[in-house]
């Protein structure tokens, strides 16, 4: 990696055939597993910028993902501080943002500040382009993609190897992410 | 057109390829950045960015008075959904790498692929 990428955002756009409020729905749904976000469940209080973010496993007991919310601009933005719960890496955030175009909604997701040569860096590339393909799927098909329930599969395989750093008790609402 | 075509009319031209390699290289360079590095017009780099932009390969974005051109690899990834499964894109990765590493044994590797794998 060349010192120039090091801090440089990447982006991650599809055009998905559907409403920009059904989108928006879709990405913002809590308590409820998302087959496109790694089969994980958002647990918040509310979306209001300063809410705290947890992205857990669907029966609660771990949390993959911890951030605070920065900015909500229904429908047309999203943002959140990003941190995965097993990597001791700086945080990074991670930003949606939704426009209504002809045939449907060009959908963006923008990773910035991903900590140059991490793990995290390598998993938010990875990862960036899945959750872009997943959530098109869901939203235009209304069912999970085979690659989505896949993950599921592996995720409830692998559970009993999460690390218990990553225990949804570690993790509480009031926790400051830094 | 369908999205594809122009997709793939995109990735038909050698320098709108290397342009790819440049930006997956070096994310949010500007135009002018870009046009430097090769040895046709500012007009023809303009033009084929704009070829680039219309299918969603790249994002360019206003900062200030410049604007910055980013790689966007999901109509790649489109690509490769649509024809791999799980198994076959496991077995064509180790028949990729197995390619590259007799051809490094023999030639030294090649420039893309030492981008390629000191970035994953």
């Amino acid at each position: 990696m060349t010192a120039t990428s090091k801090n440089q955002p990447q982006y991650f756009r599809v055009v998905i055939e559907a409403p920009i409020e059904r989108v928006w729905e879709a990405l913002t749904q809590r308590d409820q597993v998302l087959p496109f976000f790694f089969n994980s469940v958002l647990h918040t209080t509310s979306l209001a910028p300063g809410a705290p973010v947890r992205m857990r496993s669907p029966n609660g007991k771990f949390t993959g993902v911890v951030g605070e919310v920065l900015e909500l601009e229904p429908p047309f933005k999203y943002s959140h501080t990003f941190k995965f719960t097993n990597l001791d890496d700086p945080i990074c955030v991670v930003e949606y943002e939704l426009k209504s175009i002809e045939g449907g909604t060009e959908f963006t997701l923008v990773v910035r500040d991903a900590p140059a040569g991490t793990k995290t860096e390598k998993y938010m590339l990875s990862g960036g382009k899945m959750i872009v393909a997943a959530l098109k799927h869901w939203v235009e098909k209304g069912r999970p993609s085979f690659t989505s329930r896949l993950i599921g599969f592996v995720n409830a395989l692998s559970s009993p190897f999460t690390p218990r750093k990553c225990r949804s008790e570690n993790w509480p609402l009031d926790k400051k992410i830094k | 057109m369908d999205p594809l075509d122009l997709v793939f009319q995109a990735l038909a031209h050698p320098i709108r390829r290397a342009i790819l390699d440049l930006l997956k290289r070096r994310p949010g360079l500007c135009i002018n950045d870009i046009a430097e590095q090769f040895d046709v017009s500012r007009i023809a780099v303009l033009k084929h960015l704009r070829v680039l932009e219309e299918c969603q390969l790249i994002i360019v974005k206003k900062s200030g008075r410049k604007r910055a051109v980013f790689f966007n690899v999901v109509p790649i990834q489109a690509i490769y959904d649509r024809w791999t499964t799980e198994y076959s894109a496991f077995w064509a990765e180790q028949a990729l790498d197995l390619k590259a590493q007799l051809e490094a044994s023999i030639h030294g590797p090649g420039p893309d692929k030492q981008i390629q794998k000191s970035s994953s």
